[in-house]
């Protein structure tokens, strides 16, 4: 595999500008990051400390091996919602290593509203659980919580994935024979009394920790017997008298003692069996990625730029050179794993389809994982490609994305619009993961398109009625859509509804994806299968 | 969760990680490179960075004991299980252990027998000077471990009472 | 040249270095050598060197090498001629002496009159008074049980109270008030009923730091008594020796000709034949005896290398008939030697005895080291005896070369699994008053940083937890179980 050749001039004005802002954004997400993970009102942490509470941070610097990485998955869940006033939707999840073994973890935040559960922070527990089920990881639940959030439960409790999917995962997660731990650090009420309940072992603590369908409230309310929280669901009754949990612990750091050497028992899984090499880190340096991404989404760029930055020694087997060159589509590897990489080197044609649905299959025939890397403004359009199948050769690429077997990665570079996020492997096409840049956009089309469409049916529309608009009215009309559409395609508002699994700084993608392709592979690759391809 | 160790009473805290070709050991906020080999009988050969050391180890359990410099160490292993117990497992008992090592001369009570705080259980020796082991609380001699004439080794469990339920 | 024993077979009444030590000698010499041994003992290098093993025992280990009667069985039935009795245990027990002799067997030490003698504290102190010879200012109780408590106050303070009977540094208490007095003397009376079935004491003036000197005698059955000049023993831990040297730092040689003519004085006078110890005490220029020990001392090695004699040998050849092969003018001591005890002990708690496996086991050798152990690795390491493991004598042309190689030594002194004094005696060594000679009965008292365990350097932190991390099976498990890429990784965060 031969290395990439940078053409770039990391000395040009353009460069430097892209640098500036791209840096300033990562400078922003990591303050906001921070803010999010560790800022908490003192009144709050006081609180935390007068009941013999770690803050989940803590706990989690317990639970994971030292030394080890810690891949955190939306970590600004919620942030453009409920006021900002439920940093992280209340819960941390993430892709960490405990007593050596790569585990899910899913921990209440106790320092947000109780660990109580909002809808999003229901979402970002499903979509825990379900990264766990596709890829068979074990997982680590840190219980602590006040249960539902009652005033938005018809957005959490009824619909197919909203609560009870987390019990349906759990309940899978076992019968596919992938542990999991529950540690009870609090409050595991109603329907979060089955997190400990479903889990495969259990560790509470004395004192704190609670199981019961009903809480103490509900109970003199529905019966009028009194009973404390832990005569009621204590350490005591559940691991002596009812054995709803395993192991009682005096302590929070006991407990999680206790929970890393149970997850030490565990089983090492099977990991399927695709091309290692020993890793090499890039040869060209990964900080020149924010000189790379434009400062405006409408500004081309290659990608084979962003690829030298992140993949082994900077070595890209580049597919099918010369042919559809706006789909760039190669092999390399990623800390040491072999894998296939499309990226967008602008619109999709026809023969981008075509190639990219052959590349695909290449990859799943020799087992080599996906990655996408995505900046797309969709496919092309007009009379001469629709003639030319260009509909039919993207439903090509989908049903190639769809019927993928090995694990695909996505990364939403720059944008992300329309149908080319199908084809690129969006989210509804289940990769493993999906990250997003900080300056990334995504909708359904781009803002200024959209902002311009809108405008125009509103033009039209007062035209009809015989009415002309100045250029400061038409402005009038158009920048208010143009925000909001900025603002509902923005990384952070996708991050916020869990459109993703994170903002990633463009420099930590390499490690992502390494920690994901690896947690990936602890689900066997099926065979290659698809649907019927409209040739 | 870090490992922990204890030298001269001080629990120290570490971590191991490997890397290829040897290990690094993570403590405080250092990382070191660290490598031991073997080197026949009980030596070894201790590399830290660049830096080599000649060590004699010898093991029991989770004691360490360590030759480095002329001079002798012992660390003892405590695992995180151990670390974290909470104090009371069983409120109903209490022990009394051998304050050094030493031998039984006199035991003046027997299992079953109600005692008071402070009431003499038994009388040891050590360096021809005689100690006298008290009864902690009140309570009921649920074992004795010891007999007379018999040695034993510091911190040896010598007799078990059970609490009365009385604070 | 060949000798006739009237002996063929030894039987070592002892254990520890002293039995292996002598077995040493008593081989040399193509005798057989007989140990008995308590069960706890099976393992030591005495009984694995001996030419025959005899177990015994006892309600307690003690009480089996306290058992006189079962030790001369045991000599009888394995047809051995000699009892060397070691040092302790039934040593100084005349009754044990007259025992061995109504058996038959040659008891290795002097009559049992004259251990009788110097026995009794109070009965040698007044013998050696009598000869002429400087005691220190006193109190007997024997003299006047009723002014006992008056004339002791007399005595003038700080004063020491010994138990008649005692010996070897035990049951003695130092009395700097006149208040305390009445409280000392009582508790004193009852542990020396304890430990030597005796409650009487005596009192003696305390010389503040004085230097303990003592000089090695050796008679014969003929009436030749030379002294094998002195050896120093003042650092001490509760009257307990630690290092022992010869010759004295402290003494100008007309002093040192003084005192060991004084000490061959006593012990012509007694009538002494075998081996055995004067004891003094000296300080401003002056000294005073203190007590005799009837038998061979722990530190006997250190005269042993000044002189280039095998003390036990000469005891054989007494105990045999032979008259003194030397005259005190063929006596020439030349260089330095210094003994240290090895104890298992922990000098930062108060010399709390340890106890623990011997889980590995390496003594330095070479030139001018010598080794006289009592344990073996595989050993245990309990509270059933005396905590001394070994001695370690280095030698040299000097002081200062004794004290360098000795300093080597200790380095490369290596047990592992019960902690030692090992690392206490190199601090001793280094400390500038050690050095200089200024050495006295209360240095370690004066100096408590020597006791005091150092701090450890931050380097020497890591290297050892470096170590115990390697050498753990839990901390290298739970590195390897980390994945590859994990661990290279490190502690990244997105």
């Amino acid at each position: 595999m031969n290395r990439i050749e940078s053409t770039l001039n990391t000395r040009s004005a353009d460069f430097l500008a892209n640098r500036a802002h791209n840096q300033a954004l990562a400078a922003a997400l990591r303050q906001q990051q921070e803010a999010v993970r560790h800022q908490r009102p003192e009144r709050d942490m006081q609180r935390l400390a007068r009941q013999n509470k770690m803050f989940v941070r803590e706990r989690l610097q317990q639970l994971l091996d030292p030394g080890t990485p810690f891949l955190e998955l939306s970590t600004l869940a919620a942030n453009m919602d409920y006021d900002g006033e439920v940093p992280g939707a209340g819960v941390v999840t993430g892709i960490g290593i405990v007593s050596g073994r790569e585990v899910m973890v899913n921990a209440s935040d106790a320092s947000v509203k109780g660990g109580a559960w909002y809808p999003l922070s229901v979402k970002k527990i499903v979509r825990a659980t379900d990264i766990a089920v596709e890829n068979r990881l074990p997982m680590v639940h840190l219980c602590d919580s006040a249960g539902g959030f009652l005033p938005l439960q018809a957005d959490l409790f009824a619909d197919r994935h909203y609560a009870g999917r987390i019990f349906r995962n759990q309940s899978m997660l076992s019968k596919m024979g992938v542990p999991q731990v529950a540690i009870v650090l609090g409050h595991c009420t109603a329907g979060g009394a089955y997190v400990p309940a479903l889990s495969d072992y259990s560790v509470i603590v004395r004192g704190n920790g609670a199981i019961f369908l009903g809480g103490p409230p509900l109970v003199k309310a529905a019966t009028g017997e009194e009973v404390s929280a832990d005569e009621l669901g204590g350490c005591d009754v559940h691991t002596r008298l009812s054995g709803t949990a395993d192991y009682p612990a005096s302590n929070e750091h006991e407990a999680i003692a206790i929970a890393r050497d149970v997850v030490a028992q565990w089983q090492r899984p099977q990991k399927a069996r695709v091309q290692w090499q020993e890793p090499e880190a890039p040869y060209y340096d990964p900080a020149e990625l924010y000189g790379i991404v434009p400062r405006d989404i409408k500004v081309q760029f290659d990608m084979r730029e962003v690829i030298a930055r992140m993949v082994d020694g900077s070595r890209f087997h580049e597919y099918q050179p010369a042919y559809a060159p706006t789909l760039l589509c190669g092999f390399a590897h990623l800390w040491g794993y072999k894998v296939g990489i499309l990226a967008n080197n602008g619109v999709l044609f026809n023969e981008s389809a075509q190639k990219g649905t052959h590349f695909i299959e290449l990859c799943n025939q020799n087992r080599t994982p996906l990655i996408f890397l995505q900046n797309i403004t969709g496919f092309m359009v007009g009379r001469d490609y629709e003639r030319r199948g260009i509909t039919k050769d993207g439903a090509k690429m989908i049903m190639a994305v769809a019927g993928s077997e090995v694990p695909k990665f996505t990364v939403v570079c720059n944008g992300s619009f329309g149908a080319g996020n199908y084809g690129m492997s969006g989210r509804a096409f289940d990769p493993r993961f999906l990250f997003m840049w900080p300056q990334s956009q995504i909708s359904v089309m781009g803002a200024e398109q959209a902002a311009n469409v809108l405008a125009e049916v509103k033009l039209r529309q007062l035209a009809r009625n015989g009415e002309q608009l100045s250029a400061e009215q038409i402005a009038a009309i158009r920048d208010p859509v143009l925000q909001d559409y900025r603002r509902q395609s923005s990384a952070l508002y996708s991050t916020s509804r869990l459109w993703d699994d994170g903002i990633l700084d463009p420099v930590d993608t390499r490690n992502a994806l390494g920690i994901a392709l690896s947690a990936s592979l602890n689900q066997p690759i099926a065979p290659p299968s698809y649907g019927v391809f409209r040739i | 969760m870090a490992h922990a160790f204890i030298l001269n009473g001080d629990e120290h805290e570490l971590w191991l990680s490997h890397e290829r070709g040897g290990y690094r050991l993570h403590v405080n906020a250092l990382q070191l490179p660290v490598k031991l080999l073997p080197r026949g009988d009980d030596l070894h050969e201790l590399i830290v960075h660049d830096d080599s050391h000649r060590v004699f180890i010898a093991q029991r359990g989770d004691e360490v004991h360590v030759h480095l410099d002329g001079e002798t160490h012992s660390l003892r292993y405590v695992h995180s299980l151990s670390r974290f117990a909470g104090e009371n497992k069983d409120e109903g008992e209490a022990v009394a252990r051998a304050p050094m090592p030493g031998a039984v001369i006199a035991v003046s009570v027997e299992a079953g027998q109600q005692v008071q705080r402070g009431q003499p259980l038994m009388v040891i020796e050590s360096m021809k000077m005689e100690t006298t082991i008290s009864a902690a609380c009140d309570g009921t001699v649920q074992a004795l471990h010891v007999s007379v004439g018999q040695t034993f080794d510091r911190d040896a469990v010598l007799v078990t009472l059970d609490r009365n339920g009385t604070a | 040249m060949q000798k006739n024993w009237p002996f063929q077979s030894v039987l070592i009444a002892n254990r520890g270095e002293i039995a292996s030590r002598i077995v040493r000698t008593v081989q040399r010499l193509g005798l057989r050598a007989v140990v008995v041994h308590h069960a706890v003992d099976a393992g030591t290098p005495a009984v694995r060197q001996a030419d025959a093993a005899i177990e015994i025992h006892g309600a307690t280990p003690v009480a089996a090498y306290l058992d006189g009667a079962q030790i001369i069985e045991a000599a009888r039935g394995a047809g051995a001629g000699a009892i060397h009795p070691g040092y302790g245990f039934l040593s100084e027990n005349a009754g044990f002496a007259r025992a061995c002799a109504q058996a038959g067997l040659v008891f290795v030490g002097p009559s049992p009159e004259v251990i009788d003698l110097m026995g009794d504290k109070v009965r040698a102190r007044a013998f050696v008074a009598q000869g002429g010879f400087p005691v220190a200012p006193s109190a007997i109780e024997d003299d006047d049980p009723a002014s006992f408590a008056e004339r002791a106050l007399a005595v003038g303070f700080p004063l020491l109270i010994k138990p008649a009977a005692g010996g070897g540094g035990k049951g003695m208490r130092v009395v700097r008030e006149a208040a305390q007095l009445g409280a000392e003397l009582e508790r004193a009376r009852s542990e020396g009923q304890r430990y030597f079935g005796d409650g009487r004491l005596y009192v003696e003036r305390f010389v503040e730091n004085p230097r303990h000197i003592e000089v090695q005698v050796l008679g014969d059955a003929h009436g030749h008594v030379v002294h094998l000049f002195e050896r120093e023993c003042s650092v001490q831990r509760r009257f307990q020796k630690i290092v022992e040297e010869s010759p004295s730092p402290a003494l100008t040689p007309e002093q040192r000709r003084d005192i060991c003519a004084t000490a061959a004085g006593i012990a012509r006078r007694a009538g002494y034949a075998n081996a055995g110890t004067v004891e003094f005490i000296f300080g401003g220029g002056d000294f005073y005896f203190l007590e005799m020990n009837t038998r061979l001392q722990v530190e006997h090695p250190v005269t042993e290398e000044v002189l280039g004699i095998d003390l036990v040998e000469q005891q054989l050849r007494v105990a045999a008939g032979e008259p003194l092969g030397f005259a005190q003018d063929d006596l020439q001591p030349r260089g330095h030697a210094i003994e240290f005890r090895l104890y298992a002990e922990d000098p930062a708690r108060g010399y709390l005895p340890t106890t623990g496996p011997v889980l590995a086991l390496h003594e330095p050798r070479g030139p001018g080291v010598r080794i006289d152990s009592g344990i073996a690795a595989g050993q245990e390491v309990t509270a059933a005896f005396d905590p001394m493991l070994a001695k370690l004598i280095a030698s040299g042309a000097t002081r200062t070369e004794a004290m360098a190689t000795a300093r080597r030594a200790l380095s490369e002194y290596v047990l592992l699994g019960c902690k030692t004094n090992a690392g206490f005696l190199r601090r001793l060594l280094d400390h500038p008053a050690f050095a200089a000679g200024e050495i006295h009965t209360g240095f370690l008292d004066a100096h408590p940083e020597v006791a005091a365990e150092p701090p450890l350097a931050a380097d020497t932190l890591h290297r050892l937890l470096a170590t115990a991390a390697l050498a753990s099976r839990p901390v290298r498990d739970a590195a390897d179980a980390v994945p590859a890429l994990h661990a290279a990784m490190g502690a990244w965060r997105n």
